[in-house]
Parts: structure tokens; C-alpha cells; sequence
């Protein structure tokens, strides 16, 4: 029998179930009584960013090329006698996956024979195969890859800006690596990295839909293979607090330019990175959302458009602040963003909106709960961080006006901050 | 999961739909406005839903309404304008929790509800136009939405070929129009053409959520039996012919990895049978494009095609190497022969009809895709759920599919690349 605990929500009236495997997994499991569709996530806590790694038997890290998460995941949809896309054709589960800078996943969305579509994902996660002459043919779909993100201006202005505020850590690099890095890719490098990060330990299983729990627990107790725990660490270089370039700039052929404001701040772990986080949106949108004056300032001036936003980014050793969007001026932006966060500083946030903004933060949460693949995909990240799919909407319940001011003073260094400017080829300046 | 289904008329030309199932956590509304595409009216057309969308009599500046917004648990109102053939659809949708989640049992859905339909009915004016001031800003917008196009090379690309695909038809008409409309549009035209849509268009609206919106549904009749009518009558859209003569284009800008779009026509008469020969030749990952254009032959990134029923058009959209375009092109054309010629294994078709019947199957889980399902069959004057299409799609044999793909002729060929393999080509 398995060891199954419940995580219920009263606020919301939801429940699902957590599993620690005896192979080592993290299984996290949501029945959505009277849904048709079911969405089922396998994912090990690896992406682009962990380059540098050990186990309990190394005494040293190791440092491998960037982009091998995301290498890793396009040879494990090949296995040795087929492509998975072909497995999955028989169920009708429509299948895909997809690296992130700290995870690497693998999913299928049902609506029939999910017992099927669960061995497929169990089975193919866990068998890699990998030859100098599969590599190679990969070799040149990923470079065209990495060429088609050449092209992408909001890309490409995004990893600028990375560029500008990180001096070490590899979350300033592509997640696919460089046409150079792939080119050191061998069988050898995916063996060890995959040995090291696709242990169960390292892993989560998180399924959302009209499922029947028990029947995902016997697949599961069929198809993983026990994995004894590596203890796995991972490292970074020192990163230190200042930016690495204030201004980043670059051009392509685009109509008007494009820029990403970046303010850098000190990176944090598990619940008080998510509660740095929710801060954070807080003081965001206190700042500069759509109903704020500064927004209505600027957009009635011309200054911004409506593709004018905001969001935080952060992971494992890294935590930002972003203002993006086209602006004819992105200079002028920045700086006006500079003054308002001292003004504001000085003079405090908006204390009347605190109360709205709450509520409209809750309601665009309890949206999520309507959709397998947002359970299953908030399941799967509160799971890799250790805590479950309810602290974000209860910490958002639990925030006070005075955590969100101390986190503005906290976390908006004025002279810590990076601009990224992608500008049409055609103009000299974007004045 | 079944949805429960009811269509009423309330007005000459105005239907209202509600879409009900007890497990919505959310409340969405959805008013189409649907009118011919013409170059005359496009980009006044294309501005209105936005306008509407960000200031009403009431809350007269974009900060006042979304202050509101958000004191209803951040609840939504946007505006979007799309394509359905050669007609222009104008969107307002709205989104709320549902009232049982509120802190305090609060009753956000009818005040959501009046919100919406005074930013559709009663828009913050001056002068015998739309409020100057936030125009100019939509305006720009709009402006700078039609010089962005460029950015995203892909959908560039699929613009530029629709010109081609459908000249001198509607559909070859940006959604938003030119540059050239865009500029010429003014707070007054965009008014008068706005009374006129009111009087005039189509109108559908969807409502989807757990229970009957009683309140609501009265609300929403009342303001349209109010509205003095003149109705124009129901859209509809032409099937597209294909050209004497095969449309070829290359198009260079400076870009790394050439886009290649393919066009064929069809008149064949059955949609779920193009759905289905769709997914054979290029509509899912396992179909034959997926596996041999990319998997096998490593001739592009990706290749994948789609059905655009309302115009009978089958697309090949694509993003090669431009060393590799003729190559990808002679093995996309291949691939449809083979099918032409009854190559399709009973383990291809079986699978594509799988993959179809669950992304249908899913439709009615998500509150967007199930309205947009409704106003699609809607449009074309059906009212099939996507159940009755699974049942259709069942019986669908292979004959037909091979009788399907041989419907299909070639009618462009739209490449952009880079200047530098233009120039060498």
C-alpha cells in the first residue's frame, strides 16, 4: 500500500493527493470529477541553468556545455526503435515537452486510455539511447533552432537584458546553448548528465483529470525503475550583487524598438522565494500595472503603449524584476521608472489600491483551478520547490500593505538595474 | 463531458447562446459583432473593439475602468478583432470569478455583466465621435500593431501569403487593415461606422458557466431589444478558387532561417473529411509531413499544415533552410501524392483520428474554446456539438480521405528569406 497524503484547501474547497514513491518520486495526483481532458506532467528539477553538478560519490563538480537539458530532451523523444510521437499516436494523447532554465519536462494531454498514455511517458523518460550518429542528426535540427530564436526580437531583447545583469550565472545563456556549445555534445556528456538528473529523487509526476487514482499508482509501481538516491548537488559561480552592463543594445528588423528593463535583486529559496515573488507582483502593479498613474501618465504622454508590462523572474540563485514592452523612447522610460521608484519610496505606495489589487490577484489564481493543464503544471512547481499547489493563493490571502512597502525598499535598487534595447535596423536612435 | 446547449433569438439578427456546465469556476461572456470584410471599413472596424474596451460613459479613463476590474477579483474586459473567412469579427469578451468564490459572497457576475454592455452600448464620446484623446492613443496602437507585423516572421509570413492565396477576395484583407486605412480613420468616422455595426451586424453573444445567468441573461436582453435595428443579415463565406496558374513569391528581409508557406484549394464538401486528411498529411506530429519534411529528412524546423474551411484552403506552413526551400517544397508535394494515391497505412489514419477526437473531446473543458466551437458551427449555420462531430469523423473511410486529398490544387507558393539567398537564388 502506498503512503498517501492529502493536501486539502478549504478556501476553495479542492484536495489532491502526494505519493512519496518507493523508487524515489514525487507523485502528485488531482481527480477533476466531470472534466474530459487529462493532463499528465513528468519532470526532473534540471534545466538550462544547472551546468555545474556533483553526486555523493564525486568529490568535485563538474561543468558540462550550456544546452544539454534542452539536447536531452529532444533525444529522449527518440528511443531506439521509434519516435514517441509514433507511441502516443496510438492512444490519441497529444504529447509534447519543453526545457526551462531550472526544469525539464515531459507531458501528454487525453481525453481516452490515459493508462496507456501514462506507461508510454513512464517507460520512454526512463530509457534513454543515445549514438554519435543520432547526435549528430540532432546536432543540425537544434542549430536550426537556435537560428529560428535568432530572429526573435522579444527573445533575443529578453537574453540582452540577462546578459546585462548577470555577470556569471548561466541563466544569462540561451536555453538551448550555442551553435559552439552543441557542437561538444557527445554520448558520453548525455549519459552522465542524464544519469545525474533523471534519478526518480530528482523527478516529480503530476497528473490533473478524470483519473483514477489507484490505477496511476499500479502503472507507476509497474513501470519505475527504483533509482537509490545520488544526492545530487548542484552549484553556480559566485554571482555578485551589481550588474554586469547597464545598457545592452542590439538590432533586427523590427518597427519599433523594443526594450527590457531589468532591477536585480537577491535571489532567495522555497516558500520566501514565493513570497518574494507575490511581494513583488504587489509592488509591480502598485507601481506601474494599468490602473496605476504612473502607467496613465506615460500612456496618455505617449511615452508607452499597451504592450507596456511587468513580471518577476526568478529560480535557483537568480531573481529579477522585468518592465517590458516598444517604446519609441526606451530610455525615457527607464528613467522615469528610476524617479518613480524613488518618489515612491519616499512617499509610499498607493495604500487605496492595496485591497483591489489583492482581489484581482486571487481571482486571476482561482482561474487556474478550472484547467488540468494549470493544476498539473502548479502541482509540478510547487512540488520541485517543496510546497504545495495552495501556498501561492494563501500567501496572496495573507499579504499586508506593510510586507509589500518592505519589499519595495528591499528590492528596487535603482542603480541595480540593466536596460536591453532592441532597435529597428533602418534608424540611427530611437529618439 | 456535454455541455448544455441553448440558442434564442432576442433580437432581428442578434442570438444569444449560453453554454452551461456545473463545474465552470468562472463566469465568460463573448459578443461578436460580425460584418463583411471591405478595405473601405476594415481599420475603422478594427479600432472600435478596443475603444469600447477601455473607457465606458461611466468610467471614462482606462485607470477608472480597470480600478473597477480589479475590485471585481480581477475580472476582465478585452477587446480582440478576428478573420472568419471573408467576414471581420469584432470581440468584446468578459471573465469573472464565479460569485461563490469571493471573500465575502459578493455578486460580481451582473455587475460584470452592466459593465460590459455599457462599454458596448454607452462609450465615452464628445463631439459626435469617440473621446478624442484616448482615440488618438487606440489609433496609434493600431498604427503601431500594423508596422510590428514585421516582428514575428512567422505570422509575417502567413500575412503576406494570404494576399496572394485570396486575391481580390475579402479574406486577402489584413485584419487591421493597412497603414494606409489606419491613418485615415478619425474619432468621428469610427463612430458613425460603430452606430452603424449596432444597427447592422450580426450580433452573437455566448455566455458559459456553471448556472443559468438569470440575472445576467435579462440584463443582456433588456440593452439589445432596446437598440433600433436595421439588420443587414447573416455572413457568409465563399469558397476560394484556385488560379490558373500557380502563384509563386519569394520575399527577402533579413532574417537567419527562410518561412515558406504553401496554399492549396479545395471544394471538397465535407469538413470533418478535410480535418481528417489534414491531420494524415500534416496537421499532428506524427502525421507525414512531421515525419519525413522534418523527422527523417531534417529539411525543416517545423512543417505543418492546417484547414481553413470557411474558404476551402489547405496550408503548408514551414521554416527551412533557403538552400533547402525547392527540396522541402518537391517533398511536401510528394508526401500529398502518396495520399492521393491511397499510401496511408490503417495505423496513420487511425492515429489522425484519434488525435482528432481528443482535441475535440477537450473543447468543452475550456470556456474559450467551447464559445468559439458554437460561434464557428454558429457561423456556418450548424449547431453540431463537438460529440456530433466525433460521430461524423467515425465514419469517415479511407476513400474519402483519398478522395479529399485529391481535391486539392496548388495555388501559391510564398517564400520570405534572407536578402542574401534572395539575391543568390
Amino acid at each position: 500500500m502506498h503512503k498517501k497524503q492529502i493536501i486539502k484547501n478549504e478556501r476553495i474547497g479542492e484536495q489532491y493527493t502526494y505519493v512519496k514513491h518507493p523508487s524515489g518520486l514525487d507523485i502528485y495526483i488531482w481527480k477533476m470529477e466531470n472534466y474530459s481532458t487529462t493532463h499528465a506532467l513528468f519532470g526532473t528539477k534540471y534545466g538550462s541553468i544547472n551546468t555545474k553538478f556533483k553526486t555523493k560519490d564525486e568529490t568535485d563538480y563538474i561543468t558540462v556545455p550550456s544546452g544539454i537539458a534542452h539536447y536531452l530532451e529532444h533525444k529522449l523523444f527518440e528511443n531506439e526503435d521509434c519516435d514517441v510521437f509514433s507511441l502516443y499516436a496510438k492512444t490519441g494523447a497529444s504529447a509534447n515537452a519543453y526545457t526551462t532554465f531550472d526544469k525539464t519536462c515531459y507531458l501528454f494531454s487525453c481525453t481516452d486510455k490515459t493508462a496507456d498514455s501514462l506507461k508510454i511517458l513512464l517507460d520512454f523518460v526512463q530509457d534513454p539511447y543515445f549514438t554519435d550518429e543520432s547526435v549528430k542528426k540532432e546536432q543540425g535540427i537544434i542549430g536550426q533552432e537556435i537560428r529560428m530564436y535568432d530572429d526573435n526580437a522579444g527573445w533575443r531583447v529578453f537574453f540582452n537584458m540577462l546578459q546585462g545583469l548577470y555577470h556569471n550565472h548561466p541563466v544569462k545563456i540561451d536555453i538551448a546553448g550555442t551553435v559552439e556549445s552543441i557542437a561538444e555534445i557527445n554520448p558520453g556528456l548525455l549519459y552522465k548528465c542524464y544519469n545525474a538528473f533523471y534519478n526518480l529523487n530528482n523527478m516529480v509526476l503530476s497528473i490533473a483529470g478524470n483519473i483514477d487514482e489507484d490505477e496511476i499508482l499500479e502503472i507507476c509501481d509497474k513501470h519505475l525503475k527504483p533509482n537509490k538516491n545520488i544526492e545530487l548537488e548542484t552549484a553556480f559561480e559566485d554571482e555578485p550583487e551589481n550588474c554586469a552592463h547597464a545598457e545592452m543594445t542590439g538590432r533586427l528588423e523590427i518597427a519599433m524598438p523594443l526594450f527590457n528593463i531589468g532591477f536585480k535583486a537577491n535571489p532567495e529559496k522555497g516558500i520566501q522565494a514565493v513570497r518574494a515573488e507575490i511581494e513583488t507582483n504587489f509592488v509591480l502593479s502598485l507601481l506601474a500595472d494599468e490602473s496605476s498613474d504612473f502607467y496613465k501618465k506615460l500612456y496618455d504622454e505617449g511615452i508607452i503603449n499597451s504592450s507596456f508590462s511587468s513580471e518577476v523572474f526568478w529560480g535557483d540563485g537568480y531573481f529579477c524584476s522585468i518592465f517590458g514592452g516598444e517604446a519609441r523612447n526606451p530610455r525615457l522610460v527607464l528613467e522615469k521608472l528610476k524617479t518613480e521608484i524613488e518618489r515612491t519610496k519616499k512617499e509610499g505606495l498607493d495604500e487605496e489600491r492595496f485591497d483591489i489589487i489583492k482581489k484581482s490577484y486571487y481571482g486571476s489564481l482561482i482561474r487556474d483551478f478550472n484547467d488540468a493543464e494549470a493544476i498539473a503544471t502548479l502541482m509540478m512547481n510547487s512540488g520541485m520547490e517543496k510546497l504545495t499547489a495552495f501556498d501561492i493563493i494563501e500567501t496572496v490571502a495573507a499579504v499586508t500593505f506593510n510586507d509589500v512597502t518592505a519589499r519595495l525598499k528591499k528590492q528596487f535598487n535603482i542603480s541595480n538595474s540593466s536596460i536591453s534595447i532592441i532597435e529597428p535596423l533602418n534608424k540611427e536612435g530611437a529618439e | 463531458m456535454s455541455i448544455k446547449y441553448n440558442r434564442e433569438k432576442i433580437s432581428d439578427g442578434i442570438h444569444f447562446t449560453t453554454l452551461l456546465n456545473e463545474r465552470q469556476k468562472t463566469n465568460t461572456t463573448v459578443i461578436h459583432l460580425v460584418t463583411g470584410l471591405s478595405r473601405d471599413t476594415v481599420s475603422l472596424n478594427a479600432v472600435i473593439p478596443y475603444v469600447l474596451a477601455g473607457t465606458n460613459s461611466s468610467f471614462t479613463t482606462l485607470t477608472a475602468l480597470n480600478r473597477e476590474l480589479n475590485r471585481l477579483y480581477g475580472s476582465v474586459i478585452k477587446g480582440t478583432v478576428t478573420k472568419v473567412g471573408d467576414s471581420q469579427v469584432l470581440s468584446l469578451m468578459s471573465g469573472c470569478i464565479n460569485d461563490k468564490y469571493t471573500f465575502e459572497n459578493e455578486h460580481i457576475t451582473d455587475g460584470l455583466t452592466e459593465l460590459m454592455l455599457e462599454c458596448l452600448i454607452s462609450p465615452h464620446i464628445e463631439n459626435g465621435g469617440f473621446f478624442g484623446k484616448d482615440f488618438v492613443l487606440k489609433k496609434q496602437e493600431l498604427l503601431d500593431d500594423i508596422e510590428a507585423e514585421i516582428n514575428e516572421k512567422r505570422s509575417y509570413a502567413f500575412k503576406s501569403a494570404a494576399l496572394r492565396i485570396f486575391e481580390n477576395e475579402p479574406s486577402a484583407i489584413p485584419v487591421k487593415g493597412s497603414l494606409e486605412t489606419a491613418y485615415a480613420i478619425t474619432p468621428v468616422s469610427a463612430y458613425q461606422q460603430y452606430k452603424k455595426l449596432l444597427k447592422t451586424a450580426q450580433i452573437e453573444i455566448y455566455f458559459v458557466g456553471a448556472n443559468e445567468p438569470v440575472r445576467s441573461k435579462e440584463i443582456i436582453k433588456n440593452a439589445f431589444s432596446a437598440l433600433e435595428r436595421d439588420y443587414a443579415g447573416d455572413n457568409s463565406s465563399a469558397l476560394s478558387a484556385a488560379k490558373a496558374q500557380v502563384c509563386r513569391v519569394t520575399e527577402a528581409h533579413d532574417v537567419a532561417q527562410s518561412k515558406m508557406v504553401m496554399a492549396f484549394k479545395t471544394d471538397y464538401k465535407s469538413t470533418v473529411v478535410l480535418k481528417l486528411m489534414n491531420a494524415v498529411f500534416g496537421g499532428t506530429p506524427f502525421s507525414k509531413l512531421f515525419m519525413n519534411v522534418r523527422e527523417k529528412l531534417s529539411l525543416c524546423y517545423y512543417c505543418s499544415s492546417g484547414v481553413n474551411d470557411k474558404k476551402g484552403v489547405i496550408y503548408v506552413d514551414s521554416g527551412v533552410e533557403h538552400s533547402n526551400a525547392k527540396k522541402a517544397e518537391d517533398e511536401i508535394l510528394n508526401q500529398l501524392e502518396n495520399i492521393q494515391n491511397g499510401n496511408i497505412t490503417d495505423d496513420e489514419l487511425e492515429n489522425a483520428r484519434l488525435a482528432i477526437i481528443n482535441s475535440w473531446r477537450g473543447v468543452s473543458d475550456g470556456a474559450r474554446s467551447i464559445a468559439d466551437w458554437y460561434f464557428q458551427r454558429n457561423y456556418s449555420n450548424g449547431s453540431e456539438s463537438p460529440e456530433d462531430f466525433i460521430e461524423m469523423l467515425k465514419k469517415v473511410t479511407k476513400a474519402d480521405v483519398i478522395d479529399a486529398a485529391k481535391s486539392l490544387k496548388l495555388d501559391t507558393v510564398y517564400i520570405l528569406t534572407g536578402k542574401e539567398a534572395a539575391h543568390n537564388a
